[in-house]
């Protein structure tokens, strides 16, 4: 818009107005001081040209309303200009929303998590931690957890066995401590055997730990065992178990059931029930499978726990005589308990995972949601 | 187990719904699977477990239930009545026969107890109440006397068997192993080879059935069938499973069988079956019943001692719930006062006589897993096992392993778990002469070998995620790899992609030898051990990029540029690097020094830097250059790294510049600058002497 005094100050006053209103730059700030206050060519120049040549009469009103229009100018600029300072990024300053140059880390695996986690819980109830071979002979897996010859488990169907046997290398400790308290045809069996399979299950490990260490026992094993089962849903052919084994004398079915359900509280919150059911187990007499209530509907029935309000978790008994007669204990100063709990379970239980296979898959889609 | 609520019903008085019979069972030992309606009744499937053969009946489960809710259980005669037939069981008179058959056991081993029974029948279809029970219980009807074994089956579990008299030769049954090369065709139409060993019916000529595994086809009851042969007989647990399993035929009869029978049944069961025969209309018994029972066996007795129930359980159960308990599962239970019991002495307690049908009976904490579930383990309280002595120290293994995948995880490598047995393609590159550890019976030949090297495992990770989108990809895992020696653990490392996160402010660059060779040296750094490098020639790495890793002299690890056709045989995308390393802990772990590190204290006088640069031949290894230093060096020097190495512009073809940084540093004094400089003076000395280098 053109400089037309003839509108005078009051009218120039709002002109002024709207436009500062539109100003948003410093930029646009400086053209607008020029055009209002600017030493020639500008509205307040203007005002001053044209009172030279106004009557006596204008003058007093044209100059006094000339003056405010000045000072309301520079005023009004001033301040803008502070406004704008504010927002402005001193020279010194950096973008802090630009993204973060992070140091390198790694996804942990959720089966290890629990592992840990696991392992973290029983090493504070006052367990030891072991890890065993994952090759075993005959004896070890099956014959010393009282499953004869004939037992179901043994079938071709679950078990995997080596092409060629792999003969372990000779103990450095020499027989097992306890193998002399052995009746002689077990403690011949002591010595090394052709290892044949893959151990089915991480209760291997307790006959193990028993033949070498006299009770009591507080131990949890934990680590890969194999079956052989085609892989689906809820079936891969390795996966990892977790192995408890308390021996003592007076250890009772109660001190297992208190156990587990510490072992539920701190796996999938305070306030998760355990649940009893007898079952059968050739190496526990009495047998119980575990469940704990459902951690979606928390036992009042959903289709996660088929409307049950529980869900299985493990399977746990009193260690059978017969174990304990093969490692050379008398069943008759000690009892003890068990349990065996599959990490895939745990993990698909607590995280929501729908299909076991992507434990194994290693995507890393998969594994960045499980933090570091 | 399929059982029919209605058949359930006539053993013991349960007005209560399927789904609380089914919930009360599940916590008392049978785990209720299904559940069905059945026209106005139920079908409920119960999963039995492989000690209770005596619960894969009505029976059998009725018990149970009878025992759950504290009811009696009628006496099977009790059974005997239906909806349509005679209200009350009847005996069946059997009058003897001539034309009766004949029964020998020649193989006692194997067969305990046979029972067999002539009758005539007319042969046609069931009775519909049969029929449905049948159909019901997940059995086909086939006809009236076949039904009839079946349903014996069901309901007393007791597998039975009928032969077409007409068809048997010689009017003799011999119970025997079966002879070298003999063959049968059995029911299913299948020709099945018999070895010695395998228990098998005969008559006089030839096998007409697998003991306790299949009937005969050659002997099949058919609709012209007159006169037949009811069979149940005992047949020993391990032979029934072993021909089971060499033929590969799995029976409702075998399943039984090879579990374990209750031994005094096939008396029980012939007695229904010739009833249900007269009941139904199908035909009469019409000789005496073979009964042969040539070792009748005595009913074991236990001593169950008080103290030992609350001992094991952990939780009280008053005497008379005790012996309501066994009483009710079929147990004769006594009154027995402590002292001596065969070798042993024995408490206060009860002489408990166990069921000819519970064959898993065999030792005191039996009977207390009897009163314990039945009792209920919802009463268990909740204890802890008390502590006798400190626990013992976990598997160093495991603290050393977490040492190790935190130090992984901080350089960036997220953690993989894969499956420790491999195709046998996949693992050849890495068997490094050693024949692979097979399996006998894989799952298939993805799984066929287990892993010499946790490599081929994370290469298969990696592909699956190159094949997935991800460009980046950084994996580590720690697992143990299998040879014909045994097992060790190892962590194995791979990387695909940018070394350098993609960040706005800097310059991106490839994944290379040195970021692997930095993860190793990191790893030695947390094993506080010290390492040697060599020059690798594996078959999976590319040569001249590839590395071996050796402690004392043992070489404890590769790594390097994983080999193109390595990489495209496990699908990697053709043109990626991967960089790929591996370690053996336990080789590291033993390689590391006993724990006998002390602290030094701190220097008291400052260190002299100065740096050097030379031009030298750029065949000339780092390490020789940086030995010439150290064998020139005063005594005072502490340290010397490379921190440039440039060729280019300035620089000669076939020369390269290097630039070392050294410091000096005396525990006993500060260095002079003299001094320093006579030590410089006598390594750049040496440089020039002994190396032909050049300073620049």
């Amino acid at each position: 818009m053109t400089i037309d005094t003839s509108i005078g100050p009051d009218k120039a006053r709002e002109l002024f107005r709207a436009e500062l209103v539109e100003v948003r730059t410093a930029a646009e700030l400086q053209a607008l001081r020029t055009r209002w206050v600017g030493r020639k060519g500008s509205w307040v120049a203007a005002f001053m040209e044209a009172l030279a040549t106004a009557t006596p009469e204008q003058k007093k009103a044209l100059g006094r309303g000339a003056n405010e229009l000045k000072k309301e100018v520079e005023a009004a600029i001033e301040e803008r200009e502070a406004a704008l300072a504010a927002t402005r990024r001193p020279a010194h300053a950096v973008d802090i929303t630009l993204p973060g140059r992070r140091p390198a880390l790694g996804h942990r695996h959720p089966l290890s998590l629990v592992r840990d986690e696991v392992g973290a819980i029983f090493t504070r109830l006052g367990y030891q931690v072991l890890e065993g071979p994952e090759i075993e002979d005959d004896y070890h897996n099956f014959e010393a957890l009282n499953m004869p010859e004939a037992h179901p488990a043994r079938d071709m169907q679950d078990t995997l066995y080596l092409a060629e046997p792999i003969m372990p290398p000779g103990n450095p400790k020499g027989l097992p401590p306890l193998a002399s308290q052995v009746p002689g045809a077990i403690a011949a069996r002591l010595a090394p055997q052709p290892l044949t399979l893959l151990r089915t299950h991480t209760s291997a490990m307790q006959i193990r730990h028993m033949e070498q260490n006299a009770p009591p026992v507080r131990l949890v094993a934990i680590g890969p065992v194999y079956r052989k089962d085609n892989l689906d849903l809820t079936h891969t052919p390795m996966f990892h178990q977790v192995e408890g084994l308390v021996v003592g004398k007076g250890v009772t079915l109660a001190d297992l059931k208190g156990t587990l359900a510490a072992m539920a509280e701190a796996l999938f919150g305070s306030g998760t029930g355990v649940r009893f059911r007898p079952s059968f187990f050739p190496y526990t007499e009495p047998s119980a499978e575990v469940d704990i209530q459902c951690i979606k509907c928390k036992g009042s029935g959903c289709a996660m726990c088929k409307r049950t309000g529980w869900i299985e978790i493990l399977g746990s008994g009193m260690v059978h005589p017969a174990v304990f007669e093969a490692v050379g204990y008398d069943p008759n100063e000690v009892t003890g308990f068990a349990f065996g709990m599959g990490v895939e379970r745990v993990a698909l239980l607590k995280w929501g995972v729908e299909d076991i296979r992507l434990f194994y898959e290693n995507d890393l889609r998969f594994l960045e949601q499980f933090g570091r | 187990m399929k059982v029919l609520l209605s058949w359930i019903r006539e053993f013991v008085d349960v007005p209560e719904s399927a789904e609380a019979i089914g919930k009360l069972l599940s916590v008392r030992g049978l785990a209720l699977e299904g559940l069905e309606p059945h026209g106005d009744d139920v079908v409920m499937d119960f999963d039995v477990t492989a000690n209770r053969p005596d619960c894969l009946s009505m029976i059998g489960i009725a018990r149970e239930i009878a025992t759950a809710y504290g009811r009696p259980l009628r006496s099977e005669g009790a059974g005997f009545s239906h909806r349509q037939g005679s209200a009350t069981a009847k005996a069946v008179a059997l009058r003897t026969s001539p034309e009766g058959i004949s029964v020998t056991i020649e193989a006692p081993e194997l067969c305990g107890r046979y029972v067999g029974a002539v009758a005539e029948v007319t042969v046609g279809p069931s009775p519909q109440w049969l029929q449905e029970r049948l159909t019901a219980c997940g059995i086909r009807s086939i006809s009236n006397v076949v039904d009839i074994t079946n349903y014996v089956l069901l309901e007393l579990g007791q597998p039975m068997h009928a032969f077409d008299l007409a068809k048997l030769g010689g009017g003799a049954l011999v119970v025997r192993q079966a002879k070298p090369g003999e063959s049968i065709t059995t029911l299913d139409g299948k020709i099945r080879s018999l070895t010695p060993g395998m228990l098998v019916i005969a008559d006089a000529s030839q096998a007409q059935a697998i003991g306790g595994v299949m009937g005969g086809a050659d002997s099949e009851v058919s609709a012209g069938t007159t006169r037949i042969v009811f069979e149940a007989a005992y047949f020993k647990p391990s032979s029934v499973r072993a021909t089971s399993k060499a033929l590969g035929l799995k029976t409702d009869a075998s399943t039984r069988f090879e579990r374990g029978m209750d031994v005094t049944a096939p008396a029980r069961a012939m007695a229904r079956a010739c009833q249900l025969l007269e009941q139904i209309g199908a035909g009469k018994a019409s000789g005496t019943i073979q009964d042969v029972y040539p070792d009748p066996q005595p009913a074991a007795s236990l001593v169950l001692e008080r103290t030992r129930v609350p001992g094991l359980l952990g939780m009280d159960v008053p005497d008379a719930e005790v012996e309501r308990i066994l009483t009710s599962l079929g147990f004769t239970v006594a009154p027995h006062e402590g002292g001596p019991y065969g070798d042993d002495a024995v408490g206060d307690g009860w002489l408990v006589t166990a069921p000819s049908w519970r064959v898993d009976i065999k030792r005191q904490v039996d009977l207390i897993e009897e009163v314990g579930r039945h009792h209920g383990f919802e009463h268990l309280p909740s204890t802890f096992p008390g502590v006798q002595q400190a626990p013992a120290a976990s598997d160093p293994r495991i603290v050393r392993d977490r040492r190790v995948r935190t130090a992984l995880l901080g350089m960036g490598y997220s953690e993989a778990i894969t499956f420790a047995f491999i195709a046998a393609a996949a693992a050849e590159p890495f068997l490094s002469g050693d024949a692979p550890v097979a399996l006998a019976n894989p799952l298939s030949e993805k799984f066929a070998v287990m892993r010499p090297s946790l490599l081929p495992g994370l290469i298969d990770a990696v592909s699956h995620n190159r094949r997935h989108g991800r460009r980046e990809v950084q994996l580590f895992e720690i697992g143990t790899r299998f040879s014909p020696r045994g097992e060790t653990r190892g962590a194995g490392f791979a990387w695909t992609g940018l070394a350098t996160a993609d960040h706005w402010s800097g310059a991106r660059r490839e994944v290379d030898f040195f970021d692997l060779k930095g993860v190793v040296e990191q790893l030695a750094a947390v094993g506080l051990v010290t390492l040697t490098f060599g020059e690798a020639d594996v078959p999976y790495l590319v040569k001249g990029r590839s590395a071996t890793i050796t402690a004392h002299g043992e070489t404890i690890g590769v790594f390097g540029l994983l080999d193109a056709g390595v990489g495209e045989r496990r699908d990697l995308p053709a043109g990626d690097e991967v960089y790929v390393g591996e370690i053996n802990l336990d080789a590291l772990t033993a390689a590391a020094p006993a724990d006998t590190l002390r602290a030094t204290p701190l220097p008291r006088y400052p260190w002299v830097v100065r740096d050097i640069s030379i031009l030298v031949e750029d065949a000339l290894s780092a390490e020789t250059v940086r030995g010439t230093i150290r064998s020139a060096a005063p005594v005072t020097l502490r340290d010397v790294h490379e921190f440039d190495r440039y060729q280019g512009t300035g620089i000669p073809d076939g020369k390269v510049s290097l630039s070392f940084r050294l410091t000096f540093q005396s525990p006993e004094r500060t260095l002079t600058d003299d001094e320093v400089q006579a030590g410089m003076q006598h390594i750049i000395d040496a440089l020039t002497r002994d190396l032909q280098a050049i300073q620049r």
